[in-house]
C-alpha cells in the first residue's frame, strides 16, 4: 500500500473524567495550540479501562491509543489509578511482544491544571506515531495480514 | 501408589467424606487417558495414576455447588486450585484434595512420533515446575519412585527471551502466522480450569468486542485478550497448548506474561490461596516509567 499523502494519524485518547478530561479542557480555554489527531473519549476514571478498549481500537485501525488519568496519590475515587497502572504495565508488555509497536499504546498522567502538559503529551505523541506510521495491523477491506 | 490411591477413595466414600471423587481412568484404547467419576466404592477400582495423567481436573470442580467433592491432583493442579480459591470460586471446605507425587507427565504430541524412543517424553512444562512444595492437600500419596531432576542451569524463560530479542517486524510476522491457523474453536477457552466466565467477551454481541470469524483481527484480538484475561491466573499447566488442535504456542504467551508478572510485582501466580490475586490490589511503589 502507497502510504496516503497528507496522512494524519488518528488517536484514540481515553481521559479520565476527574483530571486528563479536565486538563484538555483547560489546554482549550486557554487557548494553546495541540495537533487536532486525538479523539477524545471520556471515563469516570483511568481503572475503568479494560484491556480490550485498547485492543479494539488498535485492531479497528486505530493509529495510537492514549489513555490518560489522574496523578498517583490524586485519583478521584483513591486508587483506581493504581489498579490502571498494574493492569496497562502487562499488557503494553504483551502487545509489544506480539509485534504492536509500543508507540502505539501510551500512558500519562495529567492533572486538572495540567493544560499545558496535555498539550506536550499530544503534542509527543502524535509525532511518535508519525514516525511509526498508519497502523497496518488489518487492512479494514480484506481483513487479511499485511506485515 | 494406585493402590494406595484406591483405598483412600474407598475410604473417603464409605464414610461419606465426599459425594464424588474425580481421578483419571484408563480409555478404551488401552493407552489415553480419561477423567473417571467415582461416585461408589465399586468404582475406585477404575482409578489409574501414572505420567498419561496429563489432564487438569480442577476445572470440573466449579460444576458441583455445594457438594463435598474429592479430586485427584499433581503440583500444577494444585495451584490452579489454589488460583480458584483465591478467587471465590470453590469453598475449601468442600474440597478433599488427594495430592499424588508427580514427577512430570508424558507429552501426548511428541510421543506420537516418537514411539521408538523407550524413554519418557516429559512435557516442557513439567521441566520448569516450581519446585516448592504447596501444602494444602487433605493427604499426599507418595511416589516411591525416583525423582526426576531438573537441570540447575534450565532456563524456563529461554524461549520467551529469545522471542523478546527478534526485532518487532519479526515477531508481528511469527505471530500473525501463528494465529492465523487459529480457527477460533475455543479448546484453549474451555480447557483452561481458570476460565469460567459464565458469559465469555468472545461470544457477547453487544458489544461484540471483536471478530466472531477466522480473520487476522478477530485471531488476534481473542489470543491477545485470552492471555491477558490470565495475567497473574495462568499457573502453567499447559493445557491450552496441549488442546490447541492446530499447535499454536499458547504457552509462549502465558509464560511471557507469567514472567512480565515475576518481573514488574514479583508476584506468582497459584502459591497463596489468602493472597489477593494480582489485579485486584496493587503496591504504590508498582513500576510507572512507561506512562509520561
Amino acid at each position: 500500500m502507497t502510504e496516503k499523502k497528507n496522512w494524519e494519524p488518528k488517536i484514540v485518547a481515553f481521559l479520565c473524567n476527574w483530571c486528563s478530561y479536565a486538563g484538555a479542557d483547560l489546554a482549550g480555554t486557554s487557548r494553546m495550540e495541540y495537533p487536532p489527531n486525538v479523539r477524545i473519549i471520556r471515563v469516570p476514571c483511568s481503572g475503568r479501562m479494560n484491556p480490550l478498549f485498547v485492543i479494539k481500537c488498535l485492531m479497528k485501525g486505530a493509529d495510537g491509543v492514549l489513555i490518560s488519568g489522574c496523578h498517583i496519590n490524586d485519583c478521584h475515587y483513591s486508587e483506581g489509578n493504581f489498579y490502571a497502572r498494574r493492569r496497562f504495565a502487562v499488557l503494553k508488555k504483551l502487545l509489544e511482544y506480539t509485534g504492536i509497536d509500543p508507540r502505539r499504546f501510551q500512558m500519562s498522567w495529567v492533572s486538572a491544571s495540567e493544560g499545558d502538559k496535555w498539550a506536550k503529551v499530544v503534542r509527543e505523541l502524535v509525532d511518535e506515531i508519525k514516525s511509526a506510521g498508519p497502523n497496518r495491523l488489518v487492512d479494514r477491506q480484506t481483513h487479511s495480514a499485511e506485515v | 501408589m494406585v493402590d494406595e490411591l484406591k483405598a483412600k477413595v474407598r475410604e473417603l466414600l464409605k464414610n461419606k467424606q465426599v459425594e464424588l471423587v474425580i481421578g483419571y481412568q484408563r480409555a478404551a484404547d488401552g493407552v489415553s487417558v480419561i477423567p473417571c467419576f467415582v461416585e461408589n466404592e465399586k468404582d475406585a477400582e477404575l482409578l489409574i495414576w501414572d505420567a498419561y495423567c496429563v489432564y487438569n481436573l480442577s476445572g470440573y470442580l466449579k460444576d458441583y455447588p455445594g457438594k463435598k467433592i474429592g479430586i485427584v491432583a499433581k503440583d500444577c493442579d494444585l495451584r490452579s486450585i489454589v488460583v480458584l480459591l483465591q478467587e471465590n470460586q470453590l469453598k475449601r471446605e468442600n474440597l478433599f484434595i488427594i495430592e499424588m507425587e508427580c514427577h512430570g507427565v508424558i507429552d501426548e504430541k511428541r510421543l506420537k512420533y516418537d514411539t521408538q524412543n523407550q524413554e519418557i517424553n516429559f512435557a516442557q512444562k513439567c521441566k520448569g515446575c516450581p519446585s516448592a512444595k504447596l501444602s494444602i492437600a487433605d493427604c499426599v500419596i507418595k511416589d516411591k519412585g525416583e525423582k526426576r531432576k531438573t537441570p540447575d542451569d534450565y532456563d524456563e524463560y529461554e524461549p520467551i527471551r529469545k522471542m523478546e530479542a527478534k526485532a518487532i517486524s519479526e515477531r508481528l510476522k511469527f505471530w500473525q502466522e501463528e494465529f492465523s491457523r487459529c480457527i477460533r474453536c475455543y479448546a484453549c477457552r474451555q480447557v483452561c480450569p481458570m476460565c469460567y466466565c459464565p458469559k465469555c467477551v468472545a461470544e457477547q454481541t453487544q458489544p461484540a468486542w471483536f471478530s466472531k470469524g477466522t480473520n487476522l483481527e478477530g485471531n488476534l484480538s481473542w489470543n491477545v485478550t485470552r492471555a491477558m484475561h490470565l495475567a497473574g491466573r495462568c499457573i502453567d499447566c499447559g493445557e491450552c497448548e496441549r488442546a490447541c488442535p492446530v499447535g499454536i504456542p499458547l504457552r509462549d504467551i502465558n509464560k511471557k506474561i507469567q514472567k512480565d508478572v515475576q518481573e514488574l510485582f514479583s508476584y506468582q501466580a497459584g502459591l497463596s490461596a489468602e493472597a489477593k490475586p494480582l489485579f485486584a490490589c496493587f503496591d504504590k511503589k508498582d513500576p510507572d516509567d512507561f506512562i509520561k
